[in-house]
């Protein structure tokens, strides 16, 4: 995501009150760590994979600090167990940001599993989700999901696909 | 050492200000005996009470944070040690209870710090900054009331007896569930904190 967009998604974030972006990083959504890291109003955290993200955003969360979760698709299935018992058994929200490798036209090989299994699972989860894929729709997406996991105390995703994401070459 | 005794102890050294996260098994329940306020957060997934206590301490950086950890819970999610001291949260405080077995399944099975893994080395490795072995209820005090008190992050891991305590007084029982234990937990931190974590109206 090149930095224009990144920005938005930040807005978006700063709209709904997000202190804490939690993230692996990624090539889909580069844009959006660098310029999270370079953010004065909101902490960074770098995890080690999306289940132990999906437990920090969580207790950020409950803490009273709103936070996201920035990911590839793909973290989605490293996710689902974190995701079930924090969602299902304790009602702690976890909002995802994520890049939708595997879209109709992916180019790598190894990316098109990523696309066949990422709404199936959000859905298995009942997992509210919007997939945009224009400008206009970042912000009020980003934000809404945010508000939607504070109302709802369950987990929600946005799903970011071309041309607002970087494919890779 | 056996864990009841041991968090009779940890009981001692925390106030109602502080925050506890703990992992599943038979630490929730014993835990609760001892500390039925509203200040425990009592998780529900192997390899979550670290990380999740990590998020508390850092949006919460005036508040001491306890994570309840156990050898199996920390084995599930090793990289969150890594993520604990790049951050280094100075008032978090890691207890790793360490019985290496697999209490809560059928035959107990080993994990694998009744091996050659030691989890503390493994923390030195990941950057925390105080890390310590407790193998006596003497030496895990004084560790613990140190590193709650040292303004570093820790992690202490407390090599325990396999083994349960089971004269937990029906009064003190834990009965809640997880959705429960989430706005207990909530909406002491909303006292605590004089904040609104989850309002009746989202606003932007």
């Amino acid at each position: 995501m090149e930095p224009r967009l990144a920005s938005l998604v930040i807005e978006g974030l700063k709209r709904a009150h997000v202190r804490f972006v939690v993230g692996l990083p990624d090539s889909m959504l580069a844009g959006v760590y660098v310029a999270a890291k370079k953010d004065h109003d909101i902490k960074y955290i770098q995890v080690t994979n999306e289940a132990e993200g999906a437990s920090v955003a969580a207790g950020a969360w409950m803490a009273g600090g709103r936070s996201v979760l920035v990911m590839e698709n793909s973290g989605l299935r490293a996710a689902c167990e974190a995701l079930a018992r924090l969602g299902l058994v304790n009602g702690v929200p976890v909002t995802m940001l994520m890049g939708y490798r595997g879209d109709l036209g992916e180019r790598f090989h190894w990316g098109v599993n990523h696309g066949m299994t990422m709404e199936p699972l959000l859905k298995a989860l009942r997992i509210p989700y919007w997939i945009i894929d224009r400008e206009k729709q970042i912000i009020p997406a980003v934000t809404r999901a945010v508000i939607h996991g504070v109302s709802s105390l369950y987990h929600t995703a946005v799903v970011f696909r071309t041309p607002l994401v970087n494919e890779g070459k | 050492m056996k864990r009841y005794d041991l968090l009779k102890q940890l009981a001692a050294l925390v106030t109602e200000e502080d925050l506890v996260v703990t992992s599943i098994g038979g630490v929730k329940p014993e835990w609760y005996s001892l500390m039925p306020g509203n200040g425990t957060m009592f998780a529900d997934l192997l390899g979550c009470a670290t990380p999740f206590a990590l998020g508390v301490a850092l949006n919460l950086p005036h508040r001491r944070v306890v994570a309840l950890d156990t050898d199996g819970g920390m084995l599930f999610n090793l990289g969150a040690l890594c993520t604990v001291g790049n951050e280094s949260p100075p008032n978090l405080t890691v207890i790793v209870l360490d019985n290496e077995r697999y209490e809560g399944v059928v035959g107990c099975p080993p994990t694998h710090t009744s091996g050659r893994v030691d989890l503390e080395r493994m923390a030195a490795g990941a950057g925390i900054p105080c890390t310590a072995t407790a193998r006596s209820l003497e030496n895990f005090v004084e560790s613990a009331a140190m590193m709650l008190s040292d303004g570093q992050a820790g992690l202490l891991v407390a090599k325990i007896e396999p083994g349960v305590f089971k004269d937990i007084p029906p009064e003190r029982a834990k009965e809640s569930d997880g959705i429960e234990d989430k706005y207990r937990f909530m909406r002491h931190i909303e006292r605590l904190e004089k904040i609104t974590i989850r309002p009746r109206y989202v606003r932007e």
